[in-house]
């Protein structure tokens, strides 16, 4: 039990670094912050640069490698953050994601993917306490880290700076008015994130042994999960949250496998929201929209699109290309269409209820996971299986998903995450062998298995879902949805069953990514647990803020472009994803509120 | 602070106060989506003349990872490849036309990869596609390399279940993992070994299946497993998974998955206090340059200090051209042998993709890296009878152990 416990703390002391840098980027500039995940696998690859490569001495490389870290987070604040921040959270929180895949995917450009050997800079396990050894390395490690927040706690308290940055996170309006320069407060708290960031990075090599320059993935996502635990914008709930996470994950994994990782992290966060909705020292939003969607909503008119627009898009979309197209643009155009489905589906939550999900993969999953299964068991046709995988998406992410829409503010984005991370997670313990052999759509005795059926089934899939879509906007519910994401205090006091919408809205969403999902497993005829990532999550919330984040056809456009964009680029591989982060960028700096929303 | 709303379901008669100025933005977002659209065909097009004269390089397709996370076969496999072009065109190429790569980047997503299938399968100058990495990029991809009979060589898909689920089109020659485990299993128990602990990649793809061909083979001949413990190669802290492995004392320790994790794992599990002999991870930098690897034992087919001439050769030159490149490893090797198995299917069915497959069917005895010669068993579609060598990781290379 007590090697568990040890293991646990120095765990934590890795997510606790990562957890105060996320907490204080978002306590002085309420956004979510994507682009700290990289400093995780910058800081780890700049020290292996520096010690293994270059042989300087540790000491001096773990100050230039936090002095790097911290110059380019005040880099990407001016350039990306701030400018959008400051009237958008959501476009700028894009932008930090669209940051990290140029800062992951240049670390790998110059330090190529291989995952390096860390050298071994202190023993590892020249002390033991019973039979559990560990040494001077983790000492180190917890001594910094013990220093580090001792500083910054007396720094925070004491400290002028500090206690801008305090006064900032309080209230940004009274902040200014009280002559703080809040802008330079935003961005030494960035710069301090950032170093931290790259902090953690260092100690994640040390502690693992190797690295590589996506290797702090993970580690940002239970870091970040730790910081919503402790309470986003209390750096003390941040430190308690990255502990407490770290030692019931190796417990949990003590008990239950390694497998369980994921489950046990969202069901901790889970558990947590639901009885203490602001985190462990977090103040519990009272009068809270969804603050991501909520500002958002109020900046820009979306364009009416005109009828003959309708029409050039169905004649396009319908006739033109699955008659001229070759089958590489009509398979492209498979996934651009079912992409579409799932997105536009989820306009109603993200847009309309004003709840920014972040794990769309579940109910995609259980839609795959449902149509694969009961097509090969029970010898139902793709035809009957495609709407019953909506069905269960639908019913069982609802089920799952009950007990968060108490929850309020970011943490409803966070909780939802949880769910859909969790949803694949219990698929990979239930059934980790992938499915093989799940049967191609067929009409009569004709299979319908070429690239041109494939196009029209999810052209027809995707006609419905709009339809469907805009006739829910247009009625009397999708204006009650839209009421409790623009206001939901005024929605409340006018009698709105906040909740129960909110739920709503995310069981239309789950059923189209059920949808979805059906259509993927038929085409590819395989399924596993790993496609179903927090990529592929994050992949649909980027097509719904890209097009517009409450509009069904921006849905479409915003799966164009940026599924599209992936295959367009093909013409310089190596640079494939740094340009794709620019576009992303260069889309949100000029058009913010998404391609089919003019600017306020 | 509250925020006036507007959303477009209370402005849908916004048309009538539409301006001049917002139909030309408006115009531009839909120039912009058509632009797109019209350039995906565009590109789409580029390259669907084939067939090919006398002197036109024979084109095969490389669908693999270049950037995300597993671009680090990718890397390799196209050093290896390049390498292996170079030397098949310098000794006059495929009856006297060169051999060229095209590589597209599928970041073994199973979305890109049914694009680049597409792309493959539409451009009539490919004749073979290598790839893709993992199962859930190659898997999905077959039904459309099989619908446009063009041979998926998948010559890394250690999963039974590509070429067995597979059809026709599907061959590979990488060693099943059902028999490299199989082996280790064997070997493991003969060394005198009664008891282990097991460590696997928690995948569908490989390590499950990986796993259960070890522990049947291990209860056949009487081996124990202590404990096993299935994890994830995305995770970084193996700490509380090993403490528990180990519990029980084993006298060995297994790991059934890749470079990295082991490399990882062996560096915890020494960091824990465990002593005994590490049987797992694999001839790759990561792994090699770890300290705590010193000593861990493996099942190899490739073994770069080996003193066989042809192996001796390849890592010659593979060195030559890559002067920064330590070492060469399993993976080099196979992209290696698998173009020169292409070549030299193409060079007996014909550099069409009916004649590659011809030649697949026919091929026998091509001098190979990773097995001396190849010859495929044509119900399964792998290699014939493959062999391993026990090898042992010493001063950071693995050479062969004969303890």
């Amino acid at each position: 039990m007590f090697d568990t416990l040890i293991a646990g703390l120095l765990r934590g002391n890795v997510y606790a670094l990562g957890a105060v840098g996320i907490s204080l980027v978002f306590g002085v500039m309420n956004v979510v912050n994507f682009a700290q995940f990289s400093f995780f696998g910058l800081g780890a690859m700049l020290a292996w640069l520096f010690v293994a490569e270059l042989g300087w001495p540790f000491w001096l490389a773990l100050p230039l490698v936090l002095v790097i870290c911290g110059g380019l987070g005040l880099l990407i604040n001016i350039a990306v953050v701030r400018p959008l921040a400051k009237f958008l959270p959501l476009a700028a929180m894009l932008s930090t994601y669209a940051v990290s895949q140029i800062l992951d995917n240049a670390s790998q450009i110059a330090f190529t993917a291989e995952f390096r050997a860390f050298p071994k800079v202190l023993p590892t396990s020249n002390f033991h306490i019973g039979t559990m050894r560990f040494g001077t390395s983790d000492l180190v490690m917890l001594g910094i880290t013990a220093v580090v927040m001792g500083a910054m706690a007396a720094f925070l308290k004491y400290g002028k700076t500090g206690q801008a940055i305090r006064a900032t996170a309080q209230d940004q309006e009274a902040a200014l008015q009280m002559g703080i320069p809040v802008s330079l407060v935003q961005h030494i708290a960035f710069v301090i994130a950032s170093a931290l960031g790259g902090l953690a990075g260092v100690f994640i090599a040390l502690y693992v042994g190797v690295a590589n320059p996506t290797s702090g993935l993970n580690v940002g996502m239970t870091a970040f999960v730790a910081a919503t635990l402790g309470g986003l914008g209390s750096l003390g709930g941040a430190v308690i949250g990255g502990f407490v996470l770290g030692i019931l994950e190796a417990f949990g994994i003590h008990f239950f496998g390694d497998s369980a990782r994921e489950i046990i992290v969202f069901f901790v966060l889970i558990l947590v929201l639901i009885l203490r909705p602001g985190g462990f020292l977090g103040k519990v939003p009272l009068l809270s929209t969804e603050p991501l969607t909520g500002t958002f909503l109020g900046k820009g008119r979306p364009f009416t699109i005109p009828r003959w627009a309708w029409i050039a898009a169905a004649v396009v979309g319908g006739i033109l290309i699955p008659v001229f197209g070759d089958n590489y643009l009509l398979t492209t155009g498979t996934q651009v269409l079912i992409y579409a489905v799932i997105a536009a589906g989820f306009t109603v939550t993200a847009g309309q209820a004003g709840v920014l999900a972040l794990g769309q993969a579940g109910p995609i999953a259980i839609g795959a996971y449902t149509s694969a299964l009961i097509t090969i068991n029970l010898g139902i046709p793709f035809w009957v299986a495609v709407p019953l995988s909506g069905i269960s998406a639908a019913v069982l992410t609802s089920v799952l998903a009950s007990p968060i829409w108490g929850v309020k503010g970011h943490y409803i984005s966070i909780a939802t995450l949880g769910i859909g991370t969790a949803i694949v997670a219990i698929i990979r313990l239930v059934l980790p062998q992938g499915i093989y052999g799940i049967p191609m759509p067929s009409w009569g005795d004709t299979l319908l298995a070429t690239p041109v059926a494939y196009y029209l089934i999810d052209f027809v899939a995707l006609v419905v879902t709009l339809w469907v879509m805009l006739r829910i906007r247009r009625s009397h519910l999708g204006k009650v949805i839209s009421s409790v994401g623009s206001d939901e205090v005024a929605a409340l006091a006018s009698g709105v069953r906040v909740r129960d919408y909110k739920a709503l809205a995310f069981a239309i969403s789950a059923f189209f990514a059920g949808i979805g999902g059906s259509l993927l497993a038929h085409q590819y005829t395989y399924i596993d647990p790993t496609i179903f990532t927090m990529l592929m999550s994050l992949l649909v919330v980027t097509i719904v803020i890209m097009g517009g984040v409450g509009l069904p056809p921006g849905a479409v456009i915003g799966s164009v472009i940026l599924i599209g964009a992936m295959e367009l680029l093909r013409f310089t591989p190596e640079l494939r994803i740094v340009v794709y982060g620019l576009v992303l960028i260069l889309v949100v700096r000029f058009r913010p509120g998404g391609v089919l929303v003019r600017n306020a | 602070m509250t925020r006036p709303y507007t959303d477009s379901t209370t402005t849908t008669k916004d048309t009538t106060m539409t301006s001049p100025k917002f139909t030309k933005r408006r115009l531009a977002a839909l120039v912009l989506a058509a632009g797109l659209t019209v350039g995906l065909g565009a590109c789409s097009t580029a390259n669907a003349s084939g067939g090919g004269s006398a002197t036109d390089p024979v084109y095969f397709g490389v669908s693999a990872a270049i950037t995300g996370q597993y671009a680090q076969y990718g890397e390799q496999f196209k050093k290896a490849f390049d390498l292996a072009a170079e030397e098949i065109n310098a000794a006059g190429g495929i009856n006297g036309r060169p051999v060229a790569l095209k590589y597209e980047d599928s970041q073994s997503d199973p979305k890109q990869s049914v694009a680049v299938a597409q792309k493959f399968v539409g451009d009539k100058s490919v004749v073979l596609v290598f790839g893709d990495y993992s199962s859930a990029a190659s898997i999905p991809a077959s039904p459309l390399y099989t619908s446009g009979k063009l041979l998926q060589y998948g010559f890394n898909n250690s999963n039974p279940a590509f070429t067995e689920k597979g059809t026709d089109y599907q061959w590979s020659t990488s060693i099943t993992t059902n028999a490299t485990y199989t082996w280790l299993a064997d070997y493991v128990k003969s060394k005198g070994v009664k008891s282990v602990g097991v460590t696997y990649l928690n995948t569908a793809d490989w390590g499950i299946p990986a796993f259960k061909a070890f522990k049947d083979e291990a209860d056949k001949v009487g081996l124990t497993i202590t404990d096993a413990e299935g994890v994830l190669d995305t995770s970084d802290d193996y700490r509380p998974s090993l403490t528990k492995a180990v519990a029980g004392q084993p006298e060995a320790f297994v790991h059934v998955g890749y470079g990295p994790d082991a490399a990882k794992l062996v560096t915890q599990l020494r960091a824990i206090g465990y002593k005994g002999t590490f049987f797992g991870g694999q001839d790759e930098k990561s792994f090699d340059g770890t300290p705590d690897a010193e000593g861990s034992i493996i099942g190899a087919q490739f073994i770069e200090t080996s003193s066989t001439p042809a192996v001796a050769a390849f890592v010659k030159a593979f060195k030559a051209k890559y002067p920064n490149e330590a070492h060469v490893t399993s993976f080099e090797a196979g992209a290696y042998d698998a173009l020169h198995v292409a070549v030299a299917a193409a060079k007996l069915g014909g550099a069409t993709r009916d004649g590659v497959l011809k030649g697949f069917q026919q091929v026998k005895d091509v001098p190979s890296i990773v097995y001396g010669k190849i010859s495929f068993d044509t119900s399964t579609r792998r290699v014939a009878s493959p062999q391993l060598t026990p090898t042992i990781l010493t001063g950071g290379k693995w050479v062969e152990y004969k303890g």
